[in-house]
């Protein structure tokens, strides 16, 4: 996010903040998805959209590329099957061989019930993990919790954020944009 | 019932059970904008004080809890000697209720894993509701092999470690499948539940007055705005999810059911129980699920949301699950005559004709033939037909376990070693005290927590449906 980039000097009659940038309030989702895909077609690239649930649709109005979310889960199970099997394979067939009620030192088979939960063990934290890392959390605080607005963004509010870094944001100019759009309120969000 | 939280909403509890064609069914009865949703499930955790009810059935559960916690401490330092375990029933009350409640575990899975693959809007009701039962169960599943193996501050010997005593894992016991499956579906459930969670926990957050509850909801809800971009990344961690715990439903007890399955005593080793355990025990979930969400949605005002059709969906899934363990119950009936083993006809006739035949008796009766009530729609919609018979859904899984474990166990083939198995007060006591802690961590999740999963009922509100969902038959 653009924080860093923004924090102003806390020194008394500093200039006017930057702020974070522009937030709208839509009243429904299919504005929202109509807004949308309108601000993604006026090439802005520095926004989202904000709402108490996953509205489908939003993000192929969005462009939002496929989260690369999947690889990294492909990634955990894969090693916790293959560590699971790696160490039933040293202990049990390598390291301190035993026969256990005349079965062969190894045998996939029997191995499964270790591999197999050991495999989604692995897969679900790694989900876990890596959902919140690539969704940016847990953070304490973001600007957008400055505007009293957005509280609702999680009951009954469907927001759009243009942010203030964004090459294409001019505050009159963007704030024309959401209100022709449909936007029920426009107001600035202040960065810190 | 009159309580502080239900006094100013007053639920419409209407009759939604009906099918129309080509018309999607009411699954929010009562008013369903966004606001009186929230509302509804919010007002739950906000209102200064619980219902009445709750506090005494609270006083009750701590009770328990108590009774738990001195018996078991009395347990660990006398010695596993003050329960009814003997030679031949090694195994005795704690495993049976380590098996018992992991099965009560696997609905909650089942509801909110498999019913979402399969699309099925009105889990959102009772999923948060049921997965909250799986973390509690298993929590309860989990304490009984540790004090059961007698010195539970080495209950840590059951994972392969490396150490410094010789001590090599057997990766072909089952007792270590066991430890790996349940620990695998502790850990995947309450970060399943928690992960399901985080939104709602903003909605408490961005609601919350005061000082210290926006600080506490605020840290457990991780800083969620609900961005798209986010809920791009949520919905598809939640599939992932989704799809992981549904190899568990199926996977969790058919491991456990290994510790019988891979021995050689009579009505033990068969491959059915696999199956056998899984049916029985999301049978038993849904049991529970539907005995905790008749009174709850009752007393917390969530008729309009938990709505009959979700119990009406509950007890039809239940009396499948159920036709399925007696179908199972029949079939043993029918292999142990068919193997023309004299051990194994010997151990289903105990069964049923054996010193414990009343219990062999009492699962037919609770989980064959009760269940079966639920053909009958009267007996789906009716709460107080269908509450006894879930009761006793659930007494009956608890004796099929005590029949699978005890009464096999008692004769298997040397009559010479044949010893009954009568448990102590302790062990009754340390059942009863399970409960307990189950009811204790349940009653703290419904008065802290979102008991309804809201961010998904809104989404299935018809005002939600967008038209790319419709163009695209995705909702």
């Amino acid at each position: 996010m653009a924080m860093s980039q923004n924090i102003i000097s806390p020194v008394a009659g500093a200039a006017e903040p930057t702020p974070y940038g522009l937030l709208a309030e839509f009243p429904d989702p299919q504005a929202l998805l109509r807004a949308a895909a309108a601000i993604r077609q006026a090439g802005y690239r520095r926004w989202d959209c904000y709402s108490p649930f996953p509205i489908h649709g939003l993000d192929r109005a969005m462009r939002l590329k496929r989260s690369v979310l999947p690889w990294f889960v492909f990634g955990g199970a894969f090693t916790g099957c293959f560590a699971a099997l790696a160490v039933a394979w040293f202990c049990n067939a390598y390291a301190y061989p035993l026969i256990f009620s005349g079965k062969p030192y190894w045998g996939l088979p029997a191995n499964i019930p270790v591999a197999f939960p050991l495999t989604i063990l692995f897969g679900a934290v790694t989900t876990f993990l890596a959902l919140w890392a690539l969704a940016g959390l847990p953070r304490l605080h973001h600007p957008l919790f400055f505007s009293a607005r957005f509280r609702r963004a999680t009951t009954d509010g469907f927001f759009v954020t243009i942010e203030a870094t964004d090459p294409c944001y001019d505050l009159a100019a963007t704030t024309q944009l959401l209100r022709r759009l449909g936007a029920q309120a426009v107001e600035v969000v202040k960065d810190c | 019932m009159t309580t502080a939280i239900t006094a100013p909403f007053a639920p419409t509890d209407l009759d939604n059970t009906g099918d129309e064609l080509l018309r999607e069914p009411v699954l929010v009865t009562g008013p369903a904008t966004y606001q009186a949703v929230t509302d509804q499930v919010c007002r739950v955790t906000e209102a200064p004080r619980a219902p009445r009810a709750w506090y005494v059935a609270m006083a009750i559960s701590l009770a328990l809890l108590l009774l738990f916690g001195v018996l078991i401490t009395y347990a660990i330092f006398t010695g596993v000697g003050v329960w009814g375990n003997n030679s031949p029933s090694f195994w005795g009350f704690p495993i049976i209720n380590f098996v018992f409640w992991v099965g009560i575990a696997h609905a909650g899975t089942f509801i909110s894993a498999i019913l979402l693959l399969f699309r099925q809007k009105w889990r959102t009701g009772i999923n948060r509701f049921a997965e909250a039962t799986t973390v509690f169960a298993v929590v309860c599943a989990g304490i009984f092999p540790a004090i059961h193996v007698g010195r539970p501050w080495l209950a840590y010997w059951l994972l392969p470690y490396p150490n410094i005593m010789g001590d090599w894992p057997n990766f072909f016991s089952p007792l270590l499948w066991d430890a790996c499956a349940v620990g695998t579906y502790a850990t995947v459930s309450i970060l399943f539940w928690y992960t399901g969670m985080v939104p709602d926990l903003a909605t408490l957050r961005d609601r919350a007055t005061g000082r210290i509850k926006p600080a506490v909801y605020g840290l457990l809800s991780l800083g969620w705005r609900g961005s798209a971009r986010q809920w791009h990344l949520y919905e598809r961690a939640n599939i992932i999810l989704a799809v992981l715990a549904t190899a568990l439903v199926l996977g969790v007890s058919s491991t456990v059911s290994t510790d019988m399955a891979v021995s050689q005593i009579p009505a033990w080793h068969e491959t059915i129980f696999p199956p056998y355990f899984t049916a029985g025990a999301i049978y038993s979930g849904f049991a529970i699920v539907l005995a905790l969400a008749i009174p709850a949605r009752e007393l917390f005002g969530l008729k309009d949301l938990i709505t009959k059709r979700h119990l009406d969906n509950l007890a039809k899934l239940a009396l499948l699950l159920g036709s399925m363990v007696l179908y199972i119950y029949l079939i043993e009936f029918v292999i142990a005559w068919y193997s023309g083993d004299p051990y194994e006809r010997f151990a289903y006739l105990n069964y049923e004709f054996g010193p414990y035949w009343w219990l062999g008796w009492g699962i037919l009766f609770c989980n064959g033939v009760v269940a079966q009530a639920f053909w009958f729609k009267f007996a789906r919609q009716t709460w107080w037909i269908a509450w006894p018979i879930a009761v006793l859904c659930v007494m009956g899984m608890w004796m099929e376990r005590f029949v699978i474990i005890i009464v096999s166990m008692h004769r298997s083939f040397l009559p010479s070693s044949w010893h009954m198995f009568v448990p102590t007060w302790i062990d009754i006591g340390t059942l009863a005290g399970s409960f307990g802690l189950f009811f204790t961590l349940f009653l703290l999740f419904c008065r802290y927590c979102p008991m309804v999963a809201v961010s998904e009922v809104k989404a299935i509100l018809p005002q939600a449906q967008t038209r790319d969902a419709l163009a695209n038959g995705r909702h």
